[in-house]
């Protein structure tokens, strides 16, 4: 069985227009070419021997598990994507797929056509959130498509966080895996959102997170890519009003055979913004990572600063990072750095703890401890540094 | 025989051969400086002892508690009982002095996270740390930093006295710890190894200048020039290198300013 129109048909008990949502992505799917190596984006990301037919069972309808504070304000949805597509059109329609576009590759139109889920979140305007919201995606077995979707709408002066967390049963599980996310932030408003992927090691994973910011607000993005086989990821930022600001951070542990795939794109389409990225990851084993990103700066866009860094701690001989980081400038009145890092842990380093009694092992664990400390200090929240700090523990070994 | 004998050591970096066959022996309780200009090998003797991966043995043997150390990694020479002051300290960001210390500290005893006994305690360290830390003029703001980070040059030096002390080693070489040093910071560095000095400990301390030595007096000096010695003799030869400079050998560089 392929993954078809019949497929769609396991997802019972939507409203119209999303079937038309998701029939219009099929649709852009059957149409668009697979990339080509010579499309930049996709030259060293081989994505031929994905077949999505193979996953053709969708799992993990709504099963997404919410930890909620105690006590949400009045006002606030917290609900399944699907169910609140139902329930709050006027909130979702015009805003789902509005900034991840479902036609913009056959992946995007992929995740559109059969997300399995995800959450919705509103919070009106003036509402402040003190306890972190958090998100469980799970995926069961293997050999299937779990595909959740998270759709934020801040508004105006509202303040939360939010973290979504990609949980594989099985740690060898097979599958296609995806965890889109849009969020949207009012005027004013503020909001720290992590996502930690830790899907299986064999899964197939695409995933789109891109925020549209409104005057004054402020993101604090982490996204932390643990999982899966194969995982290409874009973090994107539309600075769309003046006085907002981006901060988009990430971190990455790949081993084994993992292969990692990250595109960027800080878009300063006003002036008065900024936005500050940092990717930091760590390659073992054979494993392989590219990172690309674009710091746009749109010809209205004056007095915005933008930086941008990528490291990479390379602990083996036959990792292989790559890091492409791309300026496009269209206005002479802003500040703008990037660069780039790729090497192994400092000999001079490991020398100075093993010449204190540390043994080259405990030296090397504190040494990639070390290099993801400053990003790790960048989290957010207190709950969602916790969890990321344990799982690097876990992997750091 | 001596507690720690350097035996006939020769080494190379990049191909290139430095020490030429380098023979001392060092007893606990002694001072022994190493002097010598620019060039003679110095920094390649400490790295070498410790271990340095970038330099290579070509010969000899240096023996330590019925052990050929150079055949050890460095942390396995460490947890022995050796201990290498740093020229340059280097500065590790993302690991604080802190944890650096208690995991070196916990490492020497052997802690390898299973046996609580063997690890040191909150409380121990902190009292370990507090004596040493007054002795060398030195406060705790510095612990929750990353290792040297942002450390001023005296800083670092005394840094580096301060893990010796916690670490307490039989055999510490110092390299030109008095380098970059102004008079004060000297003098709090040489009172803190003095105060170390005694029949458990054996020093090495390599140096250009005659300065440091007027504040840690030592038992032995010996000349490098060249990769190898060319005198050695009690503390007469270091008043002796105070007028002359090297220049006996050989050696009429200028000498570089002290910096401070």
């Amino acid at each position: 069985m392929g993954i078809t129109a019949e497929t769609l048909d396991q997802l019972q008990g939507e409203p119209g227009w999303l079937r038309d949502v998701r029939r219009n992505a099929l649709d852009s799917y059957d149409r668009l070419p697979m990339p080509s190596k010579t499309d930049e984006e996709w030259r060293r990301t081989d994505v031929s021997r994905f077949d999505p037919s193979q996953f053709s069972k969708l799992e993990h309808l709504d099963g997404q598990k919410l930890v909620l504070p105690s006590a949400l304000p009045e006002g606030v949805i917290l609900k399944p994507l699907r169910q609140a597509a139902q329930e709050h059109p006027d909130l979702i329609e015009p805003r789902l797929f509005s900034l991840v576009h479902a036609d913009r590759d056959r992946f995007t139109a992929l995740h559109a056509a059969f997300f399995t889920g995800g959450t919705f979140l509103y919070v009106p305007d003036g509402v402040v959130i003190d306890q972190p919201i958090i998100g469980q995606h799970f995926s069961h077995e293997g050999g299937t498509s779990v595909l959740p979707h998270t759709l934020i709408v801040a508004g105006k002066n509202s303040k939360f966080h939010y973290l979504d967390e990609y949980i594989a049963e099985h740690d060898d599980e097979a599958g296609y895996r995806s965890g889109s996310t849009e969020i949207f932030l009012g005027e004013g408003s503020q909001v720290g959102y992590v996502a930690v992927q830790k899907w299986g090691r064999n899964v197939w994973h695409f995933a789109d997170q891109r925020a549209e910011l409104q005057k004054d607000s402020s993101l604090k993005l982490f996204n932390v890519t643990l999982g899966g086989r194969f995982s290409k990821t874009r973090v994107e930022a539309s600075l769309a009003g003046e006085g907002s600001n981006a901060e988009l951070k990430a971190i990455y542990f790949a081993s084994g055979e993992q292969f990692f795939d990250f595109h960027t794109l800080q878009d300063h389409r006003v002036g008065n913004t900024r936005s500050d990225l940092l990717f930091k990851g760590a390659l073992q084993d054979v494993s392989r990572t590219v990172y690309a990103g674009l710091i746009r700066i749109e010809k209205h866009a004056a007095r915005s600063d933008a930086y941008q860094a990528n490291r990479n701690l390379v602990l083996s001989d036959k990792a292989k990072a790559t890091s492409i980081p791309m300026l496009e400038i269209d206005n002479n009145d802003v500040r703008c750095t990037h660069g780039a890092t790729v090497g192994p842990v400092d000999p001079e380093h490991l020398f100075y703890l093993q010449s204190r009694g540390i043994t080259k092992q405990t030296a090397k664990r504190m040494l990639i401890q070390g290099f993801f400390g400053d990003v790790l200090d960048r989290i957010p929240f207190e709950h969602a540094r916790r969890l990321v700090e344990a799982e690097l523990e876990s992997r750091i070994g | 025989m001596a507690d720690f004998e350097i035996k006939d050591l020769r080494a190379s970096v990049e191909g290139r051969q430095i020490l030429k066959g380098v023979s001392l022996a060092i007893s606990k309780g002694e001072v022994h400086a190493v002097m010598g200009p620019n060039g003679s090998g110095k920094s390649t003797l400490s790295h070498t002892l410790m271990g340095h991966p970038g330099y290579t043995v070509d010969g000899g043997s240096v023996i330590f508690k019925g052990q050929n150390v150079l055949e050890l990694e460095p942390d396995e020479r460490a947890r022995l009982g050796m201990f290498l002051a740093f020229q340059y300290p280097v500065v590790v960001p993302g690991i604080s002095m802190t944890n650096f210390l208690r995991t070196a500290l916990n490492s020497k005893r052997g802690y390898d996270g299973k046996d609580k006994s063997k690890q040191v305690t909150p409380k121990e360290f902190r009292s370990m740390l507090k004596g040493e830390l007054e002795v060398l003029h030195m406060d705790d703001s510095f612990l929750p930093r990353y290792i040297n980070d942002g450390f001023s040059g005296g800083e670092k030096k005394r840094a580096e006295i301060l893990q010796m002390a916690m670490l307490k080693p039989e055999i510490a070489i110092l390299d030109e710890t008095d380098s970059g040093l102004d008079i004060d910071s000297i003098k709090f560095v040489a009172e803190a190894v003095n105060r170390m000095r005694g029949p458990e400990l054996g020093i090495l301390i390599i140096t250009h200048y005659t300065r440091v030595l007027e504040f840690i007096k030592p038992d032995f000096v010996h000349v490098l020039v060249d990769g190898k010695f060319v005198l050695s003799g009690g503390p007469e030869i270091a008043d002796r290198l105070e007028k002359t400079g090297y220049a006996e050998w050989g050696h009429t560089e200028e000498e570089p300013k002290e910096v401070a």
